[in-house]
């Protein structure tokens, strides 16, 4: 569903990413860590065709992103890390927006709209100019409206940030509920417990070079503590 | 007293190191190259306003009788202009100050006291409101002292004295932000100020044309000059900061340095007084004010979801943007004030032709006529590339912090820009046409002209808004707390240039064949067959120049933006 080869992205003479090759297959959530700087985001804006990598390809189910780009962004949801908005929009006009952006049939808009602002417990507040909402509520509008077109591929910066922990257990259900439904989702974080929780593969990520990949025990097992958690797995391996 | 001190140049640090960094850091030869082509811009219009003050003081010099009243009049205006100048450019800079910037928030979280923090603020706000207005009446001044031949006491205590200009007008400016933000929220003040203040410029303004001060010129109404002249000699309010700056310089003009004391004496012990008081008010209200600020504000109006009307036929890109774009447009306070703005300058550019005495004019009237429609197409196209750079050149920048959702969605960058351009063009397009038509049948031109005008325009529109789009998408400027001003800079320099180079070309380019044209048809002959070429050339010039300039800076536009990373 996703697969990243031999991934590489150079500012100047600065590799951010270098050679990254991942696979995640359809229903995975694969957890993407590493410390700051260590290349996450920009792997990310990558995927998300935001930025143009020096080398290596991007194929989002099955389609090349630098050869299709914007059929591979139709089967993406992006989420940001920063929830940068149009202010003068209210979240309901925000959503028609990228509805109409991402071709959602406008018979079924209304009902989609309304069941996504539901489950973010943001139905009281749909018309409303975003420019009043609180960053929790930006960061909930652009989960979503990242969610409307029913994406195949979730891509995913520091979910949690700015959520209130009744949100961050929601989403994390959420998470779960949609790769079982078939989303791949692909998700960087600083919050450990997150990905420990959430994630079915972890990568991890120091200098630009991936450095680990697996499950939550074969973390554990390549750093040689027995009876670590993820954290000191984490630690050992970027250390 | 040296704590305060301390704390006030610490909290002014980031403001001057972040002035001073870029300045003493190695730059890119782009960044130096584009400081200097800005500096050198900036020198040339302060050397243009002394050249125009140093003629236009001499000329009045040499009118016997009268050159002094007219100079020492003007420079009373000046400086009473410049005065109202920087109490409305301080009362909006010392709200975003003291108010709305977004570094508030982490200064008044640290352990400084609320009047220091105001007392850092409001120099920063003085210095920001008041040094255009100061470096750019200078020259005026500059050239006073060379005509009379002034000392070096002149020039010095102007200088003094305009500091102190400022300061009164931002400590005025200041303390009505302070007691205003209790009545009103500070975001929406800003607006609604913005909105005032244009108004009133603009009605007084359009008032002011439509009394004709042309006619202060004619010999005919000489009696109601000199009747005016006489009330010129009446003194201003000696209770004015204006007139006490007035009369210093006018005192130190003539070399009376006790008297000139006396007056720039009074401008900066009040000067001091209202800091004083600043800082006084600042203790009781300045905090409190901000603590207000913080809170949401209320919603007045409720806004209903839907696609705008006539959308339909778009595909969902461009109902989605042209959605986006009209609603966040007339739902930005700020560009009220110019969609006002754009109104008072139809309503002014039509009554102009509409009072020009081209009967009195001593060439024939249909020679004048057809000569100042053809000028016209050209001050039209320039007053649309003024408005163009006003909406479409900072369209691409208005995006700002959410360009992520631009390069994250599944359409092309080249699509967003045609979908930017088509959204400027039609209301454009629809301005030009009017204004082009209406002044030509104002001027009763020849059929010919009117549709030579209405063809040239028609066709120099799209390129004239592409070109500002392109250079916007080139040059854009998402950090900007208002991406309206970035018309001002490099980029926005450089779509104005062209412009003017592309509207240039296409006059010159049709001055000749419309000339053979209009004397074959006013002499009833035919024109010769080289005529005819030269004709045919041209105007071919003036369709390929014309679609060049669509598609080439479309172009360059989506290249560049391509390559901006959110």
């Amino acid at each position: 569903m996703i697969l990243l080869e031999n991934l590489t992205k150079k500012y100047g003479v600065f590799t951010a990413v270098s050679d990254l090759s991942i696979t995640i297959p359809k229903k995975e959530i694969f957890g993407f860590i590493g410390p700051n700087g260590a290349g996450k985001t920009t792997t990310i804006k990558m995927m998300g065709g935001i930025m143009d990598p020096t080398s290596g390809s991007i194929n989002i189910c099955g389609i090349n992103m630098k050869d299709e780009p914007e059929k591979a962004k139709k089967n993406i949801g992006f989420i940001p890390d920063r929830p940068y908005l149009y202010e003068k929009l209210t979240g309901k006009e925000f959503l028609r927006f990228i509805g109409n952006l991402y071709g959602v049939d406008k018979k079924t808009f209304a009902a989609k709209a309304e069941e996504k602002l539901n489950i973010f417990s943001l139905l009281s507040w749909a018309d409303e100019l975003i420019e009043s909402y609180s960053h929790g509520m930006k960061q909930r509008l652009i989960m979503a409206a990242a969610l409307l077109h029913d994406p195949e591929v979730l891509i995913v910066d520091e979910p949690m940030v700015g959520l209130d922990p009744v949100a961050v257990r929601m989403v994390k259900d959420l998470f779960k509920q949609l790769a079982e439904r078939g989303m791949t989702i692909f998700m960087s974080t600083h919050t450990l417990k997150v990905a420990e929780d959430v994630c079915d593969r972890i990568g991890i990520i120091n200098k630009g070079v991936l450095i680990a990949t697996g499950t939550v025990g074969d973390l554990k097992k390549k750093s040689l503590l027995a009876d670590a958690d993820l954290e000191d797995a984490f630690i050992k391996l970027t250390s | 007293m040296p704590g305060f001190f301390k704390d006030v140049l610490i909290l002014l640090q980031p403001r001057f190191l972040s002035f001073k960094n870029p300045l003493v850091a190695a730059n890119s030869k782009k960044e130096f190259y584009r400081n200097l082509f800005l500096g050198a811009a900036g020198f040339l219009f302060w050397i243009g306003i002394f050249i125009i003050s140093l003629r236009t003081l001499k000329y009045f010099y040499r009118i016997e009788g009268l050159g002094d009243i007219l100079v020492f009049k003007l420079l009373s205006m000046l400086v009473l202009t410049s005065f109202s100048f920087l109490i409305f450019s301080s009362i909006l800079t010392s709200l975003s100050k003291l108010y709305l910037s977004r570094d508030l928030v982490l200064v008044h979280s640290m352990p400084v006291s609320g009047n220091r923090i105001f007392t850092a603020r409001w120099i920063e706000s003085t210095a920001d409101s008041s040094w255009m207005v100061v470096i750019y009446t200078l020259p005026v001044f500059v050239a006073l002292g060379i005509v009379n031949k002034a000392g070096f006491f002149f020039y010095l205590n102007t200088a003094l004295v305009l500091l102190s200009l400022s300061f009164t007008s931002s400590g005025i400016g200041s303390l009505f932000v302070m007691a205003a933000v209790f009545i009103v929220p500070a975001g929406r003040m800003k607006s609604i100020l913005l909105f005032l203040g244009f108004t009133l410029f603009l009605t007084i303004f359009i008032v002011f044309r439509l009394l004709k001060p042309e006619q202060l010129v004619d010999p005919e109404v000489f009696s109601t000059v000199v009747v005016y002249l006489d009330t010129l000699k009446a003194p201003s309010s000696p209770l004015l900061p204006s007139t006490w700056v007035y009369d210093s310089i006018k005192e130190s003009l003539s070399g009376s340095v006790k008297s000139s004391f006396f007056h720039s004496g009074l401008s900066w012990s009040f000067a001091a007084v209202m800091l004083f008081i600043n800082i006084l008010m600042a203790d009781l209200i300045y905090c409190r004010g901000f603590s207000k600020t913080q809170t949401a504000s209320f919603r007045v109006f409720k806004y209903k979801d839907s696609d705008l009307p006539l959308t339909g036929l778009l595909s969902g890109a461009g109902r989605a943007f042209v959605g986006k774009e009209i609603k966040t447009f007339f739902r930005d306070q700020t560009q009220w004030s110019q969609l006002l703005l754009i109104g008072a300058l139809v309503i002014i550019y039509i009554f102009n032709f509409s009072v020009l005495p081209l009967e009195k004019a001593p060439i024939k009237t249909i020679y004048l006529q057809n000569l100042l429609s053809f000028l016209n197409m050209g001050l039209c196209l320039f007053v649309l590339t003024a408005v163009a750079g006003r909406f479409a050149y900072p369209a691409v920048s208005t995006e700002r912090d959410a360009f992520w959702l631009v390069k994250a969605a599944p359409i092309k960058i080249k699509t967003i820009l045609w979908i930017k351009f088509f959204i400027y063009f039609f209301p454009l397009l629809i301005l030009s046409e009017i204004l082009i038509v209406a002044t030509n049948i104002i001027l009763q031109v020849e059929t010919f002209m009117m549709v030579l005008s209405f063809i040239s325009v028609l066709l120099m529109v799209p390129g004239i808004v592409a070109i500002g789009i392109g250079f916007g998408a080139t040059y854009p400027d998402f950090k900007s707390e208002n991406p309206a001003q970035s018309v001002t800079s490099f980029g926005g320099l450089l779509f104005m240039m062209i412009c003017a180079g592309f509207i240039m070309a296409v006059i010159i380019l049709e001055a000749g064949p419309v000339y053979s044209i209009f004397m074959a048809s006013v002499h009833q002959r035919s024109m010769t067959i080289l005529q005819w070429i030269w004709t045919i050339l041209s105007f071919s010039m003036v369709v390929v120049i014309s679609i060049i300039a669509i598609f080439l800076p479309m172009r360059f536009g989506e290249k560049g933006l391509s390559k901006v990373l959110p």
